[in-house]
């Protein structure tokens, strides 16, 4: 049954700390067993909350830990979780060379959100539409998790079980998020389609192609909201993979992809649309991909 | 959960006693009576309550209050100092963007914050930086307008150098308004 | 085209509560903070349609707070817009329901000292609901047996039975529609389906109540109408009117959802009278996207036309789903009739409009009342036409539109005038001209994946419903002016202004008439106690009709002001004139012929004072005779990827003739508005109903409620706004209305950019990119 919420309020009582380190949030989350939450930019959680999505007692406020915020191009592109969208979209390290992320994170929702929100909650909220995970996934992204019992890492594309879950242990959290070094060849581009600028993806696709002479060395084709986690489609990539792009090549690759991803019809848009707009936007950011690479125009 | 934090509102020092789970929205408009700051949506979607924390554009209906603690927090109510209107202010109403007014105070909030940080946005800027604000009067054109023109003056060697961001008079705490 | 020069009138100034609104500093209903007030919230259905069995309060009542239920609120039956005159009220509601008609209807309400208190109360009210069959579509209401929503309404002293869930039925025939249609050699029929989408005015509806010690009421809402909210609050209550005063404060946008009484003031003025405390009732976003809708309805639409393009016959049958209570649906059903009369000349219609309920949100006017809809099907229809018939679809419209001399049905058929401003053809030239009309590609001839195409249509609202005899509709309003004793000028009218600019039009119009600076006047904070009656600020007649009235007062204060200047500078009235002087901030008070003879306003009132001669004021009360028509037309430029189905707003040409245009910047602001409103309404916006829950599909949020923000507006480089050169005679200075009108043709344009560059007729809102694609593939 329906129930009415209360968005001028949030209504459950609540305890919010601050730990002065990670591992202390590690303790707390084992603390407050289930209880609490990991509070980053709240433009997910606070929403949840409110709308009575979601239950917490004790927020853990993680935004002032300076550890978690830092954005750094050791062996690639290393994000701390709490790192906000827009000081990735600024970020002279993500800028061209991770061109698909910066575009995800240009493209994310409004400025408002991007200046609070975090890319560790972006991954987390385990949304099928998160903005940044296609981008992610293109560069290959690990998971570095610490909890109680110690790190691990786990490629992002094994992170997601479904719409909201992941595999996190309840007392274990995301640290940082570690892209793969990219080189001269390398181009990628993110596109994504909302009903307005500022919306949750109705569709959405990140393309990493690195390239060698004429041909695809290696590529990454990753979707958002067309199945119930983000995806990378594995027909796509096989079918670039080696090859030198043609218009054909293209097209095989975007029917491929559109082939494989299973988007549903809800309030956003409808199935045959995400599945028709999935293989445009895998042509259109293969194309702008190719060229960031270097690549010559594809005929 | 009751805590005591301390926030400069405006340029003045609070100490404010709030609940875990009070919004930054609501003590602003409720315990410190500045009722510019507006309640649209309560899920971030429409802008109406931006506010600048630390200079930074947020959405102050999904900030607890608690989390804010030791920051600065501008409102609308600190735009003008001394009575006199911020050249953002004033370019709103020559260029009427202002019509019902719901949307102005978190309009300002976002677009002072734009220009600080970029003082001479193009077009293209203005509507990115913008689109989380959300107007159903004026279809934004007057607002873009008022923003280009604003960014003209701040950097005009007319005008008297910007008054500082914060410190701005505030009014009274909680005091009853009956218009 | 200007009779003579104008000092305030045609100049832009910072409106006069621009300051207080960028400041913070305006005070909105849900700004209003009283000592001891309380906060109440609202129970709302959770099912579309449901008995209620019972409510138990012991749970809230436990927790110290004020509970309200049907049991607890008059048994008075209301219609929340008292607008219709008596016999055309159709009265469907208490103020708390006695059966659920729709998710989120009130059932009950609660009030505490705080809002988190009020809804841990509201939680604990337990509420057992009998569930009947959600009717959630009109074809479901309308089956035979369908269990009516409604079983009786009350219309004038009479309960009416509803049949089949039609609330209300509308026929109307002149000429012989038979014989147009057969002298017609092109005849064409389509079915057009417009969306429903939400007002979304950015404040929220709230209200604050304050019971005062004689048994009133203080009241401070969100609505268009401080004195209709007044009357009905002392019906409902059996409160002397003197004793309810209803405050005007600043409303965060309406679009017509306030023109009704917010279904939450009565509520919070029951709690507020049975706490015995000030009670503030401020709704959540989700409450009220469950509060209002513009009316969705499907028009069939069939003309007829002879070869060389004249217009013979049509035929229009209007299904307007209006939800669960009935609003306005006999004026909507009037008014669609009138807005198709008087678009084209038709030697012969047959109109013929029904108005279902159904178990959803209650519809109400939204900008332009019925109008869009109108307009959408029609102007569609006379662009499908032209192409038919291989004309210009300008050249068409000319042929057969209705201007100078022509009938117009400002308020469906009992409200009446003849054309006498016309700045149609201007418009359309003009706008044509900014456009590149004549550049522009043969339909579906544009090739590639972006296309762009240029549409075309025209239209326009009422202003006022104003006509020469009382008809179903109430259009009066009244104002007082006072000229201060220092030469300035106090207007007190109860006229709300939603933000296009009334109030600052008003004020100029009477500073243009005393002839004193337009900075000297000054518009009064008013409440009900204070002013005389004015309807409600809708139908476009904000300026036509309240500055007529304050025109009227000032005029008459005027010539109190010029007697007394004839007894001190001797000269006759008549033969004196009012000036404004910037330098001296006066109006000064001369005779041309004798140079020597002035004085300043200011000096003169002065005078008056401390002789102890009187006040100089008037209070007067006019009734409009006449509604204008205020046109409009839009041009529109769309790109279209054809891949995706995105639509882009490249380039708009937006002209208006509202006659002397008195706000210029603000005017350029509805026009700019009304096109992002249209635009919403032409390709994103739609509040959608689960049929079998009868829950939105948004539920209730702005996520999945989008409406266009700044980067769905043109650049303003390809935006052009422009005015018809016009003087309406029967208006204050030349002067008619803008607001409504500068919606109404906005979708229908978009349909015709959309045809010219693609091929394809869309006839259903919003145009999505996935019925884009969808026609696309299909056309393939």
């Amino acid at each position: 049954m329906l129930t009415f919420t209360n968005s001028h309020l949030l209504l459950g009582e609540l305890d919010y700390v601050e730990p002065a380190s990670v591992d202390e949030a590690c303790a707390l989350l084992a603390e407050h067993a289930g209880e609490a939450r990991l509070l980053a930019g709240g433009t997910d959680l606070l929403v949840q909350l409110k709308l009575e999505r979601a239950e917490a007692r004790c927020l853990i406020g993680m935004r002032r830990l300076p550890e978690l915020r830092r954005i750094t191009g050791e062996d690639g592109l290393v994000l701390g979780a709490a790192a906000t969208i827009r000081s990735i979209a600024r970020s002279a390290l993500v800028r061209g060379r991770y061109a698909a992320l910066q575009e995800a994170c240009e493209a994310f929702s409004t400025l408002q959100v991007m200046v609070m929100g975090t890319v560790g909650g972006n991954v987390c909220n385990a949304s099928p539409a998160a903005d940044t995970v296609p981008a992610l996934l293109a560069f290959d992204a690990r998971a570095g998790l610490r909890g109680r019992h110690g790190e691990r890492a786990v490629p992002l594309d094994e992170l997601f079980v479904g719409p909201g879950r992941t595999v996190l242990h309840a007392d274990e959290m995301l640290e940082s998020l570690r892209l793969a070094p990219v080189s001269a060849g390398t181009g990628s581009a993110f596109l994504k389609l909302g009903r307005v600028a500022a919306d949750i993806a109705k569709v959405s696709v990140a393309v990493r192609l690195d390239r060698e002479g004429e041909h695809i060395r290696d590529c990454r084709v990753a979707l958002g909201a067309v199945a119930p986690t983000p995806v990378r489609s594995g027909e796509a990539e096989r079918a670039l993979r080696g090859q030198a792009p043609s218009a054909a090549l293209v097209q095989d690759a975007a029917r491929a992809a559109a082939d494989e991803i299973r988007p549903i019809t809800d309030v956003r848009s409808t199935a045959a649309y995400r599945r028709h707009a999935a293989g445009v936007l895998v042509q259109d950011a293969i194309r702008r991909a190719w060229a960031r690479a270097g690549g010559r125009e594809i005929r | 959960m009751r805590r005591m934090i301390r926030i400069r509102v405006n340029g003045e020092w609070r100490e404010l006693s709030v609940a875990g789970n009070a919004l930054l929205l609501n003590v602003l408009r409720e315990d410190e009576g500045l009722t510019g700051t507006k309640y649209g949506c309560g899920i971030g979607e429409c802008g109406a309550c931006t506010v600048r924390i630390d200079g930074e554009p947020v959405l102050s209906c999904l900030t607890l209050a608690v989390a804010v603690d030791g920051c600065e927090v501008q409102t609308v109510e600190g735009l003008a100092v001394d009575g006199r209107l911020d050249p953002l202010q004033e370019a709103m109403l020559d260029t009427a963007a202002v019509q019902c007014g719901f949307c102005t105070p978190g309009m300002l909030m976002t677009a002072r914050a734009l220009l600080d940080e970029t003082p001479a946005p193009s077009e293209q800027d203005v509507r990115d930086h913008m689109k989380g604000n959300l107007c159903r009067c004026t279809g934004y054109a007057s607002i873009v307008r008022a923003v280009l023109e604003a960014a003209n003056r701040d950097g005009g060697p007319e005008m008297a150098p910007k008054p500082p961001a914060l410190g701005a008079p505030r009014r009274s705490r909680g005091a009853p308004r009956t218009p | 085209m200007s009779r003579r020069p104008m000092n305030a009138i045609g100049r832009s100034a910072w409106r006069r509560d621009g300051v207080a609104k960028v400041t913070g500093a305006e005070t909105y209903a849900s700004d209003v903070v009283l000592p001891r007030m309380w906060h109440a919230r609202v129970l709302r259905s959770p099912y579309a349609h449901a008995r209620i069995e019972s409510i138990d309060t012991s749970g809230a009542e436990a927790l110290g707070a004020v509970c309200l239920t049907f049991a607890d609120v008059p048994k008075v039956k209301y219609n929340e817009r008292i607008v219709s005159t008596p016999p055309y009220l159709y009265r469907d509601r208490y103020v708390l329901a006695d059966k659920a008609r729709h998710v989120g209807e009130a059932i009950a309400a609660v009030a505490a000292p705080t809002e988190a208190l009020a809804e841990r109360a509201l939680r604990a009210l337990k509420v057992e609901y009998e569930v009947l069959e959600p009717l959630v579509e009109p074809a479901r209401a309308m089956r035979p047996g369908a269990e009516p929503i409604h079983a009786t309404v009350r219309l004038a002293d009479a309960e009416v039975p509803i049949e089949g869930n039609i609330a209300v039925a509308r026929t109307i025939e002149l000429g012989d529609v038979g014989a147009g249609f057969a002298e017609a050699a092109v005849v064409l029929e389509r079915e057009y389906v417009t969306s429903r989408i939400y007002h979304a005015q950015m404040e929220t509806k709230s209200v604050v109540c304050r019971p005062e010690p004689d048994g009133g009421i203080t009241v401070w809402p969100t609505t268009q109408s401080i004195h209709n909210t007044r009357q009905l609050l002392g019906e409902i209550y059996g409160l002397p009117l003197h004793k309810v005063n209803v405050k005007r404060v600043a409303i965060g946008g309406t679009f017509g959802s306030s023109i009704q009484m917010n279904s939450v003031i009565p509520i919070c003025v029951g709690l507020a009278l049975k706490a015995r405390r000030p009670v503030k009732l401020v709704t959540t976003r989700e409450e009220d996207l469950y509060d209002h809708v513009r009316y969705q309805t499907t028009i069939g639409l069939r003309l007829g036309v002879t070869r060389d393009g004249r217009l013979t016959a049509g035929h229009m049958r209007v299904l307007a789903d209006i939800g669960g209570h009935n609003i306005q649906a006999y004026p909507l059903l009037s008014v669609m009739a009138g807005w198709w009369a008087s678009l084209y000349r038709l030697p012969a219609m047959k109109y013929e409009g029904r108005a279902v309920y159904t178990n959803k949100t209650p519809s109400c006017a939204m900008q332009g009342f019925g109008n869009p809809q109108v307009s959408f099907a029609v102007e569609s229809l006379m662009d499908e036409l032209a192409e038919a018939l291989a004309m210009d679809p300008i050249e068409f419209k000319l042929r057969n539109y209705v201007g100078l001399g022509g009938t117009f049905w400002g308020q469906g058929p009992s409200v009446q005038s003849i054309i006498r401003s016309d700045g149609a053809p201007e418009l359309l030239r003009v706008g044509a001209e900014k456009i590149g009309w004549s550049a522009r590609p043969a339909a579906g001839s544009a090739t590639g994946r972006y296309r762009r195409g240029v549409g075309m249509a025209r239209g326009f609202h009422t202003s006022s419903a104003g006509a020469p005899k009382p008809g179903e509709v109430i259009d009066y309003t009244g104002a007082l002016v006072k000229i201060n004793e220092d030469g300035s000028v106090d207007v007190v009218h109860a006229m709300m202004d939603h933000g296009g600019g009334t109030l600052d039009a008003i004020a100029k119009i009477v500073a243009e008439e005393l002839g004193v600076p337009a900075d000297r006047v000054g518009i009064s904070p008013v409440d009900t106690r204070t002013t005389v009656y004015d309807v409600v600020t809708h139908a476009t007649r904000g300026v036509y009709a309240g500055g007529a009235a304050a025109q009227r007062a000032a005029r008459r204060a005027k010539a109190i002001l010029l007697d007394y200047a004839t007894r001190v500078l001797g000269i006759e009235a008549d033969a004196l004139v009012i000036e404004p002087d910037a330098a001296l901030g006066q109006g000064v008070i001369h005779c041309p012929a004798v140079p020597d003879k002035r004085i300043t306003v200011g000096a003169l009132a002065k005078l008056c004072q401390t002789n102890s001669w009187g006040s100089i004021a008037a209070v007067e009360s006019l009734r409009p005779v006449h509604c204008p028509p205020a046109f409009v037309t839009y041009f529109v430029e769309v790109e279209v990827d054809t891949e995706t189905g995105a639509v882009t707003t490249t380039r708009a040409a937006i002209g208006s003739d509202c006659g002397t245009v008195v706000n210029p910047d603000l005017a350029r602001g509805q026009l700019e508005g009304g096109l992002s409103k249209g635009a919403g309404y032409a390709l994103y916006e739609d509040a959608r109903w689960d049929a079998e829950s009868g829950e939105l599909l948004s539920r209730g949020f702005w996520i999945d409620s989008k409406v266009p923000a700044m980067s769905e507006s043109p650049p303003l480089a390809g935006l052009e706004t422009f005015f018809a050169t016009t003087w309406e005679p029967t208006g204050p200075f030349g002067a008619k209305g803008i607001g409504e009108a500068a919606t109404n043709p906005c979708a229908a344009a978009y349909a015709n950019a959309l045809a010219n560059a693609l091929g394809i007729r869309f006839r259903e809102l919003p145009i999505t990119p996935e019925k884009i694609l969808a026609a696309l593939q299909a056309a393939r």
